[in-house]
């Protein structure tokens, strides 16, 4: 990997799978970059980086970076890369608006979204990206309206040039994704899914463990979709049941037999609806 | 000098942008502020202005992205409106704190509910604890005059505050009058390009600062981080009332124009025992109203609040001093307020308080909610002011100018 761009002794939880994907990003991006980002869990360890960044709050996801962007665009440096890191909570539910018009706009930037399905950094509440049946502080019986929002599609739909999933338990194929999108122009979008022992109540030593059970589940499948076209980037010779992807994680230890079964069948369809559309523009 | 052109408030402000070389301009179109959003786009479009003009989502965002863009090192213009900027208020405090120099034009419109298309003061003055500069126009030709001003006292290294500037929607926004528009040549000799020495966003330039700044490492030190950074934001604005006033006489030696001493001007003030207080385009209501007042043989003045931020303490005391009675146009509501009075009633007597001979203070409530303020309104101000001030007793605190009469 490239010099490290973040130092290391960061303060976020033991095991965090945010740190991981960040390190990813940093060291694959390099030190030619801005970065943009704020109230992530993430922007804790913001102190750290040896690139200039700057940050809003939760609800400002990706206007830093349409504004870096543009300043650089007039000011005729182009050649800065900018990225733009913001969690699911900003970027599904209190952001949206903000993430869906710099999309529609074709803003220049990489957007990453560290998924840890719910609002960690105030305290594991849910959002729109926690998956049906988990516990969070605001769904102590389990999440029971309402499946994982699928936000990756929902950007793609926008239109535009680059749209991809990523996990921190697949850093090759990750890393593809991050070297693509630097030589595209516009808008690209990476969703990570980011294991979160804190919120996810599993062990802190199993993070790419988990990352790597979700893949091979089914719960969380890699793909991209480039100029329109989807491409699953890996496919599970066989999925495991969703079951050994659950049963690690306490957020999920109030799910009956029959719960199970319909995250399965639930998953069962995605997936089937993921391999109708390999290779298919959506638009 | 300059060409004359015939121009409404908006699209003076648009010129005062262009000028000014903003470099991007993130706009969320609002009534009335809507034709300096639409004049912006189109000279973009053709090229006449050299700028990114985002058509972004909202006006929260459009603030945040002007943060991004002037920490990025761009001039950056905004303008709404009413429930726009209460949109954006996060944002607006946000960017005062990391000190980027942004200019808003603030179109002014009540803030509902009640509600209205029109004006009163209450979007603007709102901002007056965010560390904003404020600068109430009172014509078309001072909000493109004071545009330039705004960038310059904004991004001077002793203030790096943001600067709002304000005019009302459709008195001042949509009405037309002959405005001098100086030269690019003249308005690029008093505005220099931006750079902010302390904020920017360049790899090559980036400096890794392992230990929080501005404040010695140490619990109590980490814990006060912010009341000195507040601190440093109350002498900013000290140190641009005195830019100010300095920007206000450069300003006159280069285009031959001057507002009071750019913080507060008087008129026919000197020998008054009544004064009218006013921001915005009722100072000109006022003027008239004076001027009728004055051939009667009353001694009656203006004082025009031109900056409410920073507020003029020492100027406005020195003006009033020798008044006995000061009567305040309040556009603007603070229910619950002290007397049942407004915000700048509350302002201006905290600024008189240490006088030893106080003159009265009599607010009227007047032009609120869109309300359009008439001559007969501010003559009904001017008169009781001069009574209370010839009579030694206001007849009330508070007066409500404008009621509906019950049948």
């Amino acid at each position: 990997m490239a010099e490290e761009v973040r130092l290391p002794g960061h303060g976020l939880c033991p095991g965090c799978g945010g740190a991981i994907a960040e390190r990813i990003i940093f060291n694959t991006v390099g030190k030619n970059v801005i970065l943009f980002g704020g109230g992530v869990c993430a922007s804790g360890g913001t102190r750290l980086l040896q690139v200039p960044n700057y940050g809003l709050h939760l609800s400002g996801i990706g206007l830093g970076a349409v504004g870096i962007t543009r300043a650089l665009k007039v000011r005729g440096r182009t050649d800065i890369k900018v990225i733009s890191m913001a969690g699911d909570g900003a970027a599904s539910d209190i952001g949206l608006a903000k993430l869906s018009g710099a999309a529609e706009r074709n803003e220049n930037f990489i957007q990453f979204v560290m998924d840890n399905e719910a609002y960690m950094n105030t305290g594991i509440q849910r959002s729109s990206q926690t998956p049906w049946g988990a516990w969070t502080t605001t769904t102590p019986m389990g999440k029971k309206v309402g499946q994982k929002k699928n936000l990756p599609m929902i950007v793609a739909l926008h239109g535009v040039p680059y749209v991809a999933t990523a996990s921190i338990a697949y850093p090759a194929d990750f890393v593809a994704k991050i070297k693509k999108a630097l030589d595209i122009e516009g808008y690209r979008y990476i969703h990570v899914f980011c294991p979160c022992p804190t919120g996810w109540r599993h062990d802190t030593s199993k993070s790419v463990e988990i990352a790597r059970l979700a893949v091979l589940s089914g719960m969380f499948n890699l793909y991209e979709v480039e100029g329109g076209k989807v491409r699953i980037t890996f496919k599970p010779k066989e999925h495991v049941p969703v079951g050994d992807y659950t049963k690690l994680q306490g957020r999920f230890g109030q799910l009956k037999p029959e719960d199970i079964a319909a995250m399965q069948s639930y998953v069962d369809v995605q997936w089937k609806n993921m391999l109708e559309i390999d290779g298919k523009y959506v638009y | 000098m300059g060409t004359w052109k015939v121009l409404d408030g908006n699209h003076a402000a648009a010129w005062g942008a262009r000028l000014a070389r903003a470099q991007v301009l993130p706009i969320y179109p609002i009534t009335p502020q809507t034709e300096v959003a639409t004049t912006l786009a189109e000279w973009v479009e053709s090229g006449e202005m050299k700028a990114e003009y985002v058509t972004c989502e909202g006006e929260h965002s459009a603030m945040g992205i002007a943060g991004g863009a002037s920490a990025a090192g761009a001039r950056v213009f905004t303008t709404s409106a009413s429930q726009g900027i209460v949109f954006m208020e996060e944002h607006i405090w946000i960017v005062a704190g990391q000190r980027l120099p942004i200019v808003m034009g603030i179109v002014n419109r009540a803030i509902a509910n009640p509600g209205s298309l029109r004006s009163d003061h209450n979007d603007s003055l709102l901002q007056r604890d965010a560390g904003w500069l404020q600068f109430y126009c009172e014509d078309a030709q001072e909000v493109l005059d004071t545009c330039f001003q705004m960038y310059r006292i904004a991004e001077d290294k002793s203030v790096y505050l943001p600067a709002i500037f304000t005019w009302e929607g459709y008195v001042v926004g949509h009405t037309a009058m002959p405005v001098n528009v100086p030269d690019q040549e003249e308005v690029d000799a008093f505005l220099p390009p931006y750079k902010h020495e302390r904020v920017f966003l360049e790899p090559e330039r980036f400096v890794f600062e392992p230990v929080l700044r501005s404040v010695e490492e140490s619990e109590e030190g980490a814990l006060l981080m912010g009341t000195e950074a507040v601190f440093a934001m109350y002498q900013a604005q000290e140190n641009a009332k005195k830019l100010a006033k300095e920007v206000n006489a450069e300003y006159g030696k280069r285009f031959g124009r001057t507002y009071g001493n750019g913080l507060i001007e008087t008129y026919r003030a000197e020998d008054a025992e009544a004064l009218i207080l006013a921001m915005g385009s009722t100072v000109g209501t006022a003027r008239v109203v004076v001027d009728k007042m004055r051939a009667e043989g009353k001694r009656i003045g203006v004082v025009k609040l031109r900056a409410f931020r920073p507020f003029p303490t020492e100027d406005l005391r020195d003006a009033c001093m020798n008044a006995r009675a000061i009567g305040i146009v309040e556009r603007n509501r603070s229910p619950g307020a002290p007397y049942g009075g407004g915000i700048v009633a509350t302002e201006v007597a905290r600024a008189l308080y240490p006088l030893k001979d106080r003159p009265q203070l009599i607010d009227f409530f007047v032009g609120l909610i869109g309300a359009d303020i008439y001559t007969r309104d501010v003559e009904k101000i001017a008169n009781k002011t001069l009574a209370a001030a010839q009579t030694g007793k206001a007849e009330k605190d508070v007066e409500w100018v404008q009621r509906v009469e019950k049948k």
